[in-house]
């Protein structure tokens, strides 16, 4: 094998040498031969005849020996290479049209890749990411769970339950079973849960950051080496530890400019201090949710002294809540059915011992083994995946987008190079009438269009780097589309793909035009000139109509997105959005609670009710149209938790001026009043569809109903609707209460300054009167709500962009390639419109004549384009095709208009039309320019 | 009367090098010689048609090749056998004998 490849090197580097040994040797054979037949009486002229006779072609035989050499193909394509790079050289133009439209989809898709990469397909910097398996559960039955915190997407048919979320005892018991079976096919089994707005104070600086809690054998499970100091142990883990705290390397950065010092200093997390024990390494961003890295992580056991009453672990007299994500790795050659298998059994009994079992309602007569809840197993190797699911719909479609634009840049290159391939008919026809072989010329037109692809690709990697930091900011925390603070790296996964994308595409627009140049007649063709060769072929033309249908389908799609964010501006949101400034407070992580907490904020809206310039100030626990959510289960009257199915309401709790300062109409009943606090009765004000829902048309007033906790509460009024998450959603039942009543619910707050001008010329006085009240409190999410509003349409608005963005670029592309094949055309019909003109043609009927036969591919193009997208629509709609999850999301897309409007179409239709008459117009009228007497000597 | 000359078969003509060169180390005229002789004039071989043949044998290993003094004592190319050649040799030889047998059984019969 070694000297075989030696051989092979020799061949390819010196070849000069082998070619003298191969002339040595049939040399030596010749000389033989001769010296033979001059012994057997012939003369030496004769002898040398015979010999070279009997040979059989000396040259033929020399050829066949160097093919034997096996370095023929890459001699060939070094040849091929060369050569190719001197035709791109050569025709500077072309070469820049082509590598350009091809790098602008090639880039498209490398900075889309590297999304998918971050997002589906990196696996943690960890060690031996494969061995690690992710616990969720699903249950056949709806049990009754209590409360539950966190992101969970495992699919959940109605009627059902499933989760990737665990409460600490179900876990501990877990953990303890694991422990106790030697031949567990787990060496290490942990827990994570993520603590999201954490307060913490470094120097005099407070702010709101991510935190994370996990059990003792996190650090150890993972593989994580600290690179500063150690990780969280399982001595850390014990009730009445000393609080001990890790710190991203990101976050050790940004507020600790990385000074190794910080190990043992004490760092403040909602005004408790923890010592500071490691920093992690900077690629480990935890094993969270894609878009959620913690800043700070502390040992499960230290939850409490960070959230208090609202412990997740649960308290005295509140259950603990679910909350944790398992995760466990595989000892060497154990499976994860193994795993599972292994902890089913404690996980059922743990579970079954902390759940309620289904409402009456809901319940059969007997629940079968598969009902209850049972443990399910995924890859760890990505961390969790459940936001990675709900990404994966989104990513996938702008895929779609840009795959096509990378498809209409094929097609615009392959008809760029089918019509010089025309023109290189003559140069195709010598070669192949000299003897080379078609295939041989093929591979070189193919070498050719790699080249031009490749050249794309690598300009492509740079517009990908510049795509990449658009995408990074479009990202931006309101979008939805993708996950904020994304990682995208261009790393050797990015760069395969797209040399892979390359190299494909250089053969799919390579091939076709190379199997056309030379598949040429070769008698006719050397016959004729090029002045009868004039017609555009039906290749070109059907490219050309392709093209023109993709656009039409990617600006359709643009379209329907504009119209829908420009309907969802004009929402009737139900409350004035104008001259409001919000901001939102969280004293609790301050310490604040019950009596001082009230006190707070009392005193608070007495300094803001007096600031210059503020009409009103008001706050409510959810802030409207900010994507923010709290809703609960809920008793009519007379109805009890067993007989009871399940009544959903959105919940909101107000300041008693939050009507009059937001400015919704209270239709019946009274308002709250700051007479309804604490030791007064029990209030709550509905809106319109919670009387019309649940109440149909009863008198709601002095009705009786029973909140989550079995609070019962009189409603006392009736508001109108609003919109409450986003200008989306549709109106929904919503029950408020007066805050002071919420006891444990109040914490944090959304406030809302009604201002009698621009909202933000108050922001410094705010802060400054929050800051005088106690200065370590941060004010966040400072904003106007016309802004909040807009920033809830991100996802929109981004999408409208893309697509605006790629269907132009897709139109641009088409309209050069429109534009592009008639003047081909025009140049080899240079003669015939001369002879028109000649006879009396008027350039107006020569511009008809060269327009009308450019429109035609366009109509054309319009009408499949028309007919792709219904069937598109179908095929997405049909259950072959698509999940009903994705069918969901890509109905809940659009608003206010149908994916087949035809308005849109129409308008969209006539752009397109009117960029494409421009496109033929160009040539065309360069063609009617030209003397006719010129044109007819042309050639 | 002109004489009929076999075609050789797709191979056929590595197998005869393959099976000449196990009895020594021949240059390329050598081995044609040889040929002509061994296979009276029954089979057609050309110089043009041996040489790519010892080429692609030397390109697989089968055979391997040094330059040295011949005879007339001018520099030429010898060819030897290697000894996967000769595991070649043997395994088609085998091949060879089980083909012929075969087609020899059913012109026999027929």
């Amino acid at each position: 094998m070694l000297s075989r490849l030696k051989r092979r090197f020799r061949a390819l580097f010196r070849k000069h040498q082998l070619e003298h040994e191969l002339q040595e040797e049939l040399r030596f054979h010749l000389e033989r031969d001769v010296a033979q037949n001059i012994e057997s009486g012939m003369n030496p002229e004769e002898a040398h005849y015979a010999a070279l006779r009997s040979f059989g072609g000396v040259d033929q035989s020399k050829e066949e020996c160097r093919d034997a050499r096996g370095v023929r193909l890459i001699e060939d394509l070094g040849k091929d290479l060369r050569y190719g790079v001197r035709m791109l050289l050569k025709h500077k133009g072309f070469t820049i049209v082509a590598v350009l439209s091809l790098a602008l989809g090639i880039g498209a898709n490398t900075a889309l890749f590297s999304v998918v990469d971050a997002v589906l397909l990196k696996t943690l910097p960890v060690a031996e990411p494969e061995a690690l398996v992710l616990f969720e559960w699903q249950a056949g039955r709806a049990f009754r769970i209590g409360g539950m915190t966190g992101t969970s997407s495992v699919p959940t048919p109605p009627g059902t339950l499933g989760l990737s979320l665990f409460r600490y005892d179900v876990f501990e018991k877990m953990r303890h079973a694991r422990d106790a079976a030697p031949d567990s096919p787990l060496s290490d089994f942990f827990a994570f849960a993520p603590i999201p707005e954490v307060s913490a104070v470094v120097g005099d600086q407070a702010e709101i950051i991510n935190g994370q809690a996990v059990s003792g054998g996190y650090y150890a499970g993972l593989g994580v080496q600290p690179v500063l100091g150690r990780g969280i142990t399982d001595e850390d883990d014990t009730a009445g530890a000393a609080p001990v705290v890790v710190l991203s390397h990101q976050f050790w950065q940004k507020r600790f400019a990385a000074n190794p010092a910080v190990l043992g200093q004490q760092l403040k997390l909602n005004k408790l201090s923890f010592t500071i024990i490691g920093v992690t390494p900077p690629a480990f961003t935890g094993t969270s949710q894609v878009d959620y890295h913690p800043a700070v992580t502390v040992a499960v056991a230290s939850e409490p002294l960070l959230q208090g009453e609202r412990s997740n672990l649960g308290t005295a007299n509140r259950p603990g809540v679910w909350w944790m994500n398992l995760m466990g790795r595989l000892k060497p050659g154990a499976t994860s059915e193994q795993a599972r298998d292994g902890l089913n059994g404690t996980f059922q009994a743990a579970a079954l011992e902390v759940m309620s079992p289904p409402r009456k309602a809901n319940e059969p007569a007997r629940l079968e083994p598969k009902d209850y809840p049972h443990l399910i197993t995924e890859s760890g190797s990505r961390g969790m995946l459940d936001r990675r699911r709900r990404y994966t719909p989104t990513i996938y479609g702008l895929f779609i987008v840009v795959a096509l634009v990378l498809l209409i840049a094929c097609a615009n290159v392959a008809n760029l190079l089918l019509a010089r391939a025309a023109l290189r008919g003559p140069e195709i026809c010598v070669r192949l009438t000299v003897g080379a072989g078609r295939r041989r010329l093929i591979r070189q037109l193919l070498t050719e269009s790699v080249l031009l692809s490749g050249c794309g690709g690598a300009v492509g990697v740079l517009f990908a780097f510049w795509g990449k930091s658009a995408l990074v900011t479009l990202a931006d925390k309101n979008t939805g589309i993708l996950p904020n603070e994304l990682d995208l790296s261009l790393n050797w996964r990015v760069l395969m793909f797209t040399l892979a994308v390359s190299l494909l595409t250089g053969v799919l627009f390579g091939l076709a035009p190379a199997w056309r140049a030379t598949s040429l007649d070769l008698a006719t063709s050397l016959k004729q000139s090029r002045r009868t060769t004039g017609a555009v072929s039906r290749l070109s033309r059907g490219l050309i109509v392709a093209q023109v249908a993709l656009s039409l389908l990617l600006l359709v799609g643009a379209g329907l997105f504009i119209r829908t964010l420009y309907n969802l501006q004009r929402v009737n949101l139900g409350f004035n959005q104008e001259n409001l400034l919000l901001f939102r407070l969280q004293p609790q992580q301050g310490g604040y609670k019950d009596e001082r907490l009230i006190e707070f904020y009392q005193q608070l809206l007495a300094r803001l009710d007096y600031l210059p310039g503020v009409r009103a100030a008001t706050f409510g626990k959810v802030p409207l149209i900010a994507d923010d959510n709290w809703f609960n289960d809920f008793l009519l009257p007379g109805e009890t938790e067993q007989t009871a199915e399940r009544h959903e309401t959105m919940r909101q709790t107000v300041r008693e001026n939050y009507f009059a300062t937001m400015e919704i109409p209270l239709l019946r009943g009274r308002s709250f009043t700051a007479q309804d606090d604490r030791h007064a009765p029990q209030v709550a004000i509905v809106n319109q569809s919670f009387a019309r829902k649940f109440f149909h048309n009863d008198d709601v007033l002095g009705k009786h109903v029973t909140d989550s906790g079995d609070r019962e509460v009189e409603i006392v009024g009736i508001v109108a609707d609003t919109k409450y998450r986003s200008q989306r959603e549709e109106l929904k039942p919503l029950l408020y209460t007066p805050w002071q009543q919420e006891g444990e619910m109040i914490g944090e707050m959304s406030f809302a300054l009604r201002t009698t001008d621009e909202p933000t010329a108050l922001v410094t006085a705010v802060h400054r009167a929050v800051r005088e009240l106690d200065s370590n409190l941060p004010v966040t999410e400072v904003s106007t709500q016309t802004a909040r509003a807009q920033a809830t349409l991100g996802k929109e608005r981004l999408s409208a962009r893309l697509l605006s963005f790629f269907g132009g670029l897709a139109l641009l592309l088409a309209a050069v390639g429109l534009s592009g094949v008639l003047a081909y055309s025009l140049a080899q019909r240079t003669n015939e419109i001369g002879i028109r003109m000649a006879l009396g043609a008027q350039t107006a009927n020569v511009l008809r004549l060269v327009i009308w036969q450019g429109m035609k591919l366009v109509v054309l193009g319009l009408a499949v384009g028309a007919l792709g997208g219904y069937a598109l629509k179908r095929l997405l709609a049909s259950q072959y095709f698509a999940s009903s999850e994705w069918q969901s999301q890509i109905a809940e897309q659009l608003y206010g208009v149908k994916g087949t409007d035809p308005a849109t179409f129409a308008v969209i239709a006539s752009l397109l039309t009117l960029v494409a008459l421009v496109a033929c117009w160009i040539p065309a009228r360069r063609a009617t320019k030209v003397d006719p007497l010129i044109a007819l000597r042309y050639e | 009367m002109k004489k009929q000359k076999a075609e050789l078969l797709q191979g056929t003509l590595e197998l005869l090098v393959l099976r000449l060169l196990r009895s020594g180390r021949f240059n390329g005229w050598d081995i044609m010689q040889r040929l002509q002789l061994v296979s009276g004039e029954v089979l057609s071989v050309t110089p043009g048609a041996l040489y790519p043949a010892l080429h692609r044998l030397e390109e697989r290993e089968l055979i391997s090749a040094t330059w040295g003094p011949s005879d007339n004592n001018r520099k030429a190319k010898f060819y030897e056998l290697t000894a996967a050649g000769r595991k070649q040799l043997d395994a088609q030889r085998k091949e060879w004998e089980r083909f012929s047998g075969a087609v020899a059984l059913i012109l026999r019969d027929a």
